[in-house]
């Protein structure tokens, strides 16, 4: 048993020889280092030697001859030296002369191996071989096979073959990731076989950790991962949408808009004006964009959470990292059909006031005389209707001995809430492996998916819906009312209307790879993925006049004087090359793992846009040279973008007794993005982990069928700086007007000063956690402590103006820099429990909650960041500033309604002043600080503290059912589509007409009648609270006894689904779920998509 | 054992590949560089001239060199004109009509900003202009051009402020402030008259051809030198405005048009007696006039909307009602002067009466009681029946006048007063006169030619930016403003106060002006 033990060890000098000579770079040399294996020779030995070391000999024969020598380089008596000579003689001949004199001892094994040792062989061992093979036949490399209760054990070869001398009467353990164990006793079987099935328990299976997989129980950073048979239960548009509630510490927050992407934020918001959003790998093709890929291809969705397990992406890790993984065909063929409709419509809709209601507010207000005028509109039922959603697919997919195949088409129609709003994608997917020979794979991974919106003009029209007034009609026998005539604001059905709005995108997505395992402990990766693009953008908007052809009555000022038809195409190639070598070698409890591997990748964007009036109306004319040039018209534009990243990553994986663990991991990314001199960034990360149930201490104790401890420190970054690609060079203004001689000249301007010295945010994140199993695996759980600290953030600081910078979105020059310090601070909280309680029975509760806290602790200076924008009376509600978190509101204290004109003149400063000598009864009173300011308040963010996800359900003989529950509380919302209102004229919410504050009711939080010219105000900040029950799912299976008949199809199951059945939420407004791109000015709702609920019935069918 | 060798080193060799690839993370430019292709430069030179029409698109809210800010601390400041809208509109303009504006007022600060972020302009493409490849004829004309927009922004900042701090170089980064206190140190107002405004506009004349050599819009030699004149009547240099303007006027490039009505429309654009006009047109699909200045200042309903049938033509606001021509200015008129009712939209008081006023276009204006005040500018008023209209009520297409030849007329008679020449100052100004339908004046002494030439001035160029500016040049600012009713502090309000935040920034190094 030792001898064996250090056989292995010489191995290992050998590796770390190698990995000596891979920083040296001599890869050549490398594999050179290696001798395993010989070619073929005669059977029969012929040798002359005059006194050299057994070992040379030992190599000499191997020449000769088709044996193989097994032994330990370190044996001494290996290293003694003979003389030889013989001719023609048989091998064994050969070895007893040689091995006269020492105490080593031979073993003939199959194949030829001479397995060589020192001392006796124990009598009763025997060599014993076989194959391990996957439960669909595969042969399975580098699984281990000990012998149970000893360190004496081997790992199989790339044809999952292995052999090792046991005990006639001992036991094997073979064991492989992701698989379960299984032990066979020997019996005196010389050959055994093993078919390995692939594990269920959570902490056994694989997850994916970015260039590679590691066992749940081995990884020591924050990760975790949701199945695809999971995500397809919900009959949503992108898979990241049915990951709500599903994960702690990933908040996801999506709307209901046909093909949009939801906002993600795994553990808190990490920038304020950089990206925000996680970066995507689908099958190993990074991206930023996934509403392409069909939910049913999934198999699983791994999400990185720490440092420690983002670091391996580098600079583009700080966010945290999704990765998809799609499916892989196995087993015989199979033929699948899934497909499900639905019907959706608007929940949670604003009951806006009647037209009686709304004549009396305004009368109330002083606003001009309004006339009853036998109309009451209700215009969000004007815009907004049921629609159908459908989605059909089909999946055909299989393998054999060489090769396994995947091959789908998918179709979805998801029409919207809104008129004349529609998503259609077409997506087909192939996934190919083929095993060229035992150590040699190829395989690719391509989708093609094709979209079609018809965008419409949410902004305009939720707007104008919200303050048009209920006495103008909508539409009477085709033509619209006119409420810009009476009111100054657009009809909401002509903003639809008036323009058709269509993007058509194709894109191809694929990867391509080539794997060879030229030895069982060395995997050799060479992948290339690639993201084609291409979208074109088609705006058509109609000519009309405010006549009487379009409206009831004329005037007003909606209309188009003439039509317009704008053109954008755009293209974009990204490619991804990454190229590893992945060691792993186990030896005598020591798992080692390491990845070393480059990647570079280049992102080659291009678009050109043209946009002319005066095209006609027909459709089939919307070219750009059917316009009229005769009209003033903008200058084509186009532009492209060139960007390249290049990076160096390794990682060790190492455990120890399957109880010890640890990572480590290292990257250094180049981003053409930067400069030169801060082009480069390095991003180390540590994770250790310990196993504490593996412990003799534990075998005792059955509380614990798992524990773990873990805890990690790892930096990461963040590239996307929302300054183009080339953030440090000057970019010019373009399109500014000037005439010479009556001719338009479009001349450019150089409004910027730009920071010569722009680098990443960088990331430094801490992770502990624990995570345990028990009540016999009925109660699984993880708890976890986060600290992450964003330094470096980009934000813009205010410069003299002198300097001539213009900032385009605000007054006074700024540039954008790496000055501010953001920190996010989070406890995770998991908890599933499952439990079979008859073979009819079993039931599932899964619950998660993070508690995050986000504040910014740095700004360049200390000027707070302003934002939030809403209209001429509130131009700024938000304020990013130290202590508080990241576009919290900062508003005027609304304490509460002067009562009477007594009230206002007792409301006095300390010096006996009146604070609001100018305001009336019903009005407002604001605070004031003690010097008779007036004082504005941090009023929350829209960053909940406390966000959760509930997920259960049972199974009842043929019967399944699933519920998810999500929620987040702590979370603030601005009613801006309310403080937006701007005039008399505007209509009010149903529940302000019937509450607001009058001689005969006096309110204390609704003040009188008014033209919604208030200031910014604790009166506008809401409460995000809520809770949802995001989906509900009810299955049949139909009985397998039933559809055998058939003899056509294999397996059936039949559901129906709510999603977002029940909302309660504390907010006033259409939807808690506020997406917003940036994040300071996030939760300001002023156009949100109204919640969607939908009922739809599928059907899952196996041939 | 080979085989793995071979394919092994293939596959590893690929590892390190790409980082032999030096380049690989210097992507070239996608868009071109002055250095690269010459049209940058000279599209900087056309930015530098769309600096003039606006440097924000949304429309001098923020930034700011001849919008809504520029009417506010102009005509709305002056004695010409009151703030108008209702009473709580825009407090920021009331305060500067008030002279009761902070160093925070927002309209402020966006003059600052904006005439600075012109310069910015400038200084970029005078960079531009010194590495592109173009021939030394052109490239001069172009140096010249810009240094007189510069130019002439200095002389608006020196009216507006006083000294400024003198930015003639492209600033190298966020930090040059920090390394060169120039760029927010204040210099004197001689140091920039002395240093930038007089050379700029020395150069400009020197270089470029008179306005027939050139496109209509281009800096001529005719603005450079006009304007250089009037740079040198505000610094009483009465021999050098007197020689410069006598120039123009022996050109005979330049004529008064016989209609004082049509210089503020369309047709008058680019006439005859346009020295320095600011030019607008059709761009990008639709008017690219001066953000918000015709809307700005055009009439006002009174609340509501215009919605009464009696009126097809009076569809919703024609603007936002601000800068309503003063009963002073009304006052200065004397009976006759055809410049009156060219100036002045007047609504009829009666309510009783039955329609509206007619417009020179044919428009009707609402009656009494649908219109907010009883006077508006009819310089702003642009015709959306009879002259170019694309459907942008914020970007009518307004060229502003910022010079014409009978200004130049009255700077000679001035200069010339000054001089001792009376028979030429007087001559001067009956020409200006007479065109009005007006006698020749009756002044005699040099003090009463003095007297009538700026009464003239002030009727004369009503309403078109001039006003606050030619009191303060005449020491009649105090006098006049409390003759109009206004809180004026002689020593404080004859500028403006620098912006607060932008003394914060310059970490105290640019200082305040007296009184604020």
């Amino acid at each position: 048993m030792n001898k064996r033990l250090r056989l292995r060890h010489g191995v290992v000098c050998a590796a770390k020889k190698a990995l000596l000579i891979m920083k040296l770079s001599a890869i050549l040399l490398l594999v050179g280092v290696f001798k395993l294996s010989a070619g073929v020779g005669q059977s029969s030995i012929s040798l002359k030697i005059d006194k050299l070391e057994i070992s040379k000999i030992l190599g000499m024969i191997e020449k000769q001859s088709s044996f193989r020598f097994l032994y330990n380089s370190r044996l001494k008596d290996i290293q003694q030296q003979v003389s030889l000579d013989v001719k023609d003689q048989p091998v064994e001949a050969v070895l007893g002369r040689i091995f006269t004199g020492t105490d080593l001892t031979y073993k003939v094994m199959e194949n030829n191996l001479i397995v060589i040792v020192s001392g006796k062989i124990e009598k009763q061992d025997i060599p014993v071989t076989g194959k391990v093979t996957s439960d669909n036949g595969e042969a399975l490399s580098g699984v281990s096979v000990t012998l149970k209760g000893t360190t004496r054990g081997t790992t199989t070869d790339n044809s999952g073959n292995f052999s090792l001398l046991v005990p006639q009467n001992g036991t094997l353990v073979i064991s492989y990731i992701g698989y379960q164990d299984q032990e066979i006793a020997v019996n005196n079987q010389t050959v055994v076989n093993v078919k390995l099935e692939q594990s269920s328990k959570p902490l056994d299976q694989v997850v994916v950790v970015g260039y590679g997989t590691q066992r749940k129980i081995d990884v020591t950073g924050a990760t975790a991962t949701v199945k695809g048979t999971e995500l397809v239960k919900q009959p949503v548009m992108t898979p990241t949408q049915a990951m709500q509630g599903k994960v702690a510490g990933v908040q996801i927050i999506s709307s209901g808009q046909p093909g949009s992407q939801p906002s993600v934020r795994i553990r808190g918001t990490g920038s304020m004006l950089g990206g925000v959003e996680p970066l995507y790998v689908v099958d190993g093709v990074i991206t930023t964009d996934i509403t392409n890929i069909n939910t049913a291809d999934i198999v699983n969705v791994d999400i990185l959470k720490d440092a420690s397990s983002t670091a391996i992406y580098g600079a583009r890790g700080s966010n945290g990292v999704i990765i998809i993984t799609t499916k892989q065909g196995s087993g015989k063929l199979k033929l699948s059909y899934n497909g499900n409709v639905g019907i959706q419509s608007a929940t949670n809709l604003v009951k806006m006031a009647n037209a009686q209601q709304y004549i009396t507010y305004v009368q109330s207000s002083f606003g001009p005389p309004v006339q009853a005028t036998g109309y009451s509109t209700d215009w969000y039922s004007q815009i907004l209707r049921n629609a159908v959603e459908q989605n059909h697919g089909i999946t055909l997919s299989g393998s054999s001995e060489k090769t396994n195949y995947l091959f789908s088409v998918d179709y979805i129609d998801d029409q919207g809430i809104v008129i004349d709003n529609d998503f259609k994608r077409f997506t087909l997917r192939t996934n190919e492996q083929f095993k060229i020979t035992n150590n040699l794979k190829f395989g690719f991974f391509a989708s093609y998916s094709n979209g079609n919106i018809q965008n419409v003009n949410l902004g305009s029209a939720y707007n104008d819906a919200y303050r048009a007034a209920p006495t103008v009609p909508g539409l009477i026998k085709g033509k619209y009312g006119n409420s810009s005539l009476f009111q100054n604001v657009g009809n909401p059905i002509l903003d639809i209307k008036d323009n058709n709005n269509h993007t058509a995108d194709n894109r191809l997505q694929g990867n391509a790879f080539l794997e060879y395992k030229p030895w069982t402990w060395l995997t050799l990766r060479s992948n290339i993925g690639a993201d084609w693009d291409n979208a074109v953008n088609r705006v058509y908007t109609y000519q009309f006049a405010a006549d009487t052809t379009t409206f009831v009555t004329p005037g007003g000022n909606q209309s188009n004087l003439y039509s317009n038809l704008t053109w954008n195409a755009g293209n974009s190639l990204h490619w991804v090359w990454d190229n590893t070598a992945t060691f792993n070698k186990y030896f005598n409890e020591h798992d080692l793992t390491i990845l070393v591997g480059t990647t570079s990748e280049q992102i080659f964007s291009s678009y050109s846009q043209a946009d002319v009036d005066g095209v006609p109306p027909d459709p089939s004319l919307w070219y750009i040279s059917n316009g009229n040039f005769a009209l003033p018209f903008l200058p084509p534009s186009g532009g492209g973008a060139n960007q390249t990243r290049n990076s160096y990553l390794a990682r060790v994986n190492y455990s120890y007794m399957d109880k010890y663990l640890f990572t480590g991991n290292f990257r250094a990314d180049g981003s053409s993005t930067f400069p030169a001199n801060n082009r480069w960034g390095y991003f180390p990360s540590f994770g250790v982990g310990w196993v504490v149930s593996r412990e003799g201490f534990m075998q005792n104790q059955h509380t614990f069928d798992a524990l773990k401890l873990r805890a990690s420190w790892g930096k990461s970054g963040n590239d996307v700086t929302g300054y183009g690609t080339q953030g440090y060079t000057l970019t010019l203004l373009e399109n500014l007007p000037y005439f010479f001689g009556g001719q338009a000249t479009s001349g450019s301007a150089i409004s910027q000063i730009v920071d010569q010295n722009l680098k990443w945010e960088t990331t430094t994140e801490s992770d502990i956690a624990v995570e345990f199993s028990t009540i016999h695996g009925k109660l699984t759980g993880d708890i976890e402590g986060y600290t992450k600290i964003v330094k470096d953030a980009l934000i813009n600081v205010l410069i003299p103006s002198t300097l001539g910078s213009y900032n385009p979105s605000g007054s006074g020059g700024y540039v954008l820099t790496n000055a501010a310090s953001i920190q996010n601070k989070g406890v995770e909280v998991s908890l599933n429990w499952h439990d079979q309680i008859n073979s009819h029975l079993s039931y599932f509760v899964g619950a998660n909650i993070t508690f995050n806290q986000n504040t910014v602790v740095g700004l360049n200076g200390g000027q707070p960041y302003i934002d939030g924008p809403i209209g001429a009376d509130q131009p700024d509600v938000t304020r990013t500033d130290n202590g508080h978190p990241i576009g919290s509101f900062y508003v005027q204290k609304v304490v509460g309604v002067f009562q009477s004109q007594a009230d206002i003149d007792n409301y006095k400063d300390k010096n006996g002043n009146i604070l609001e000598p100018g305001t009336e009864p019903g009005d407002f009173k604001y605070q004031y600080d003690a010097n008779g300011h007036l004082d504005s308040v941090f009023a929350g963010s829209y960053q909940p503290k406390e966000y959760f996800g509930v997920n259960m359900g049972m199974n009842y003989k043929n019967f399944d059912l699933s519920i998810v529950l999500i929620g987040s509380l702590g979370g603030k919302i601005y009613n801006g589509k309310k403080a937006f209102r701007q005039s008399l004229l505007d209509n009010v919410e149903s529940s302000t007409a019937d509450n607001y504050w009058t001689n005969s009711n006096h309110s204390n939080s609704e003040p009188r009648a008014n033209g919604g010219d208030l200031p910014a105000s604790t009166y506008f900040v809401e409460s995000g609270n809520y809770v949802r029950i995001n989906n509900v799912n009810i299955g049949y299976t139909i009985p397998a006894a039933a559809i055998e008949k058939t003899k056509v199809i294999s397996s059936l199951r039949i559901y129906i689904s709510a999603q977002n059945p029940l909302t309660l939420k504390a907010y006033s407004g259409f939807t808690p779920e506020i997406q917003s791109s940036s994040p300071t000015s996030a939760g300001i709702e002023l156009n949100a998509y109204p919640s969607v609920k939908t009922y739809s019935i599928g059907v899952n069918v196996g041939f | 054992m080979n085989k793995k060798i071979i394919y092994g080193s293939i596959l590893m060799a690929t590892l390190l590949s790409v980082a032999c690839q030096k380049n690989f993370l210097n992507v070239q430019t996608t868009t071109p560089t002055p250095s690269n292709d010459p049209t940058v430069a000279m599209d900087l030179v056309s930015g530098v001239y769309s600096s003039l029409i606006y440097v924000d698109p949304r429309g001098g809210w923020n930034y700011d060199t001849h919008g809504i800010s520029f009417v506010a601390a102009t005509d709305i400041m002056s004695d010409d004109a009151d703030k108008g809208s209702y009473l709580a509109d825009q407090p920021g303009v009331l305060d500067l009509d008030n002279f009761t504006e902070t160093a925070g007022n927002s309209f402020v600060a966006a003059l600052w900003n904006g005439y600075y972020v012109g310069i910015g302009r400038v200084n970029n493409a005078l960079a531009a202009l010194a590495v592109a490849k173009l021939d030394t004829a052109t490239a001069n004309r172009l140096i010249a051009e810009v240094r007189f927009i510069r130019g002439y922004y200095y002389f608006n900042l020196v009216r507006f402020f006083g000294g400024v701090p003198i930015v003639i170089t492209v600033p190298n980064g966020p930090k040059a402030a920090n390394s060169n206190a120039s760029y927010v140190t204040r210099a004197s107002v001689t140091e920039v008259y002395n240093n930038v405004i007089i050379p700029d506009m020395q150069f400009a004349m020197n270089e470029l051809p008179p306005k027939a050599g050139t496109s209509t819009g281009r800096i001529n030699r005719g603005i450079a030198e006009g304007m250089l004149a009037k740079v040198y009547l505000y610094l009483q240099n009465w021999q050098m405005a007197f020689s410069l303007t006598q120039d123009i006027i022996n050109s005979g490039q330049y004529s008064l048009v016989p209609d004082y009505s049509t210089i503020w429309r369309q047709a008058g654009d680019n006439n005859a007696e346009s020295i320095f006009e600011i030019e607008t047109g059709g761009f990008g699909g639709t008017d690219a006039g001066i953000p918000l200045y015709s809307e700005f200042q055009g009439p006002r309903n009174a609340g509501g909307g215009w919605n009464n049938p009696t009126f097809p033509d009076a569809t919703g606001d024609l603007g936002w009602g601000f800068c309503t021509p003063s009963t002073s200015l009304i006052s200065a008129y004397d009976s006759g002067d055809l410049r009156e009712a060219a100036s002045i939209i007047f609504v009829n008081p009666s309510f009783a009466a039955p329609t509206g006023d007619t417009l020179w276009d044919g428009f009707v204006i609402p009656k009494r009681s649908s219109v907010q005040a009883l006077y508006y500018n009819y310089k702003a008023y642009h015709s959306e029946k009879l002259e170019t209209f694309y459907g942008n009520r914020d970007r009518k297409e307004k060229n502003i006048h910022l010079f014409r030849f009978a200004e130049v007329l009255l700077i000679n008679a001035e200069a010339a007063n000054e001089l001792g020449q009376a028979s030429t100052a007087t001559t001067d100004l009956n020409q200006v006169r007479t065109r009005a339908g007006l006698p020749n004046t009756t002044a005699v002494s040099q003090s009463d030619i003095r007297t009538a030439i700026w009464n003239e001035r002030r009727v004369e160029l009503a309403l078109e930016h001039d006003r606050f500016f030619d009191l303060v040049r005449t020491g009649r600012a105090a006098q006049a403003m409390t003759a109009a009713g206004k809180n004026f502090a002689a020593g404080k309000n004859e500028l403006l106060p620098i912006p607060s935040v932008q003394i914060a920034l310059s970490g105290g190094k640019l200082t305040q002006n007296p009184g604020y």
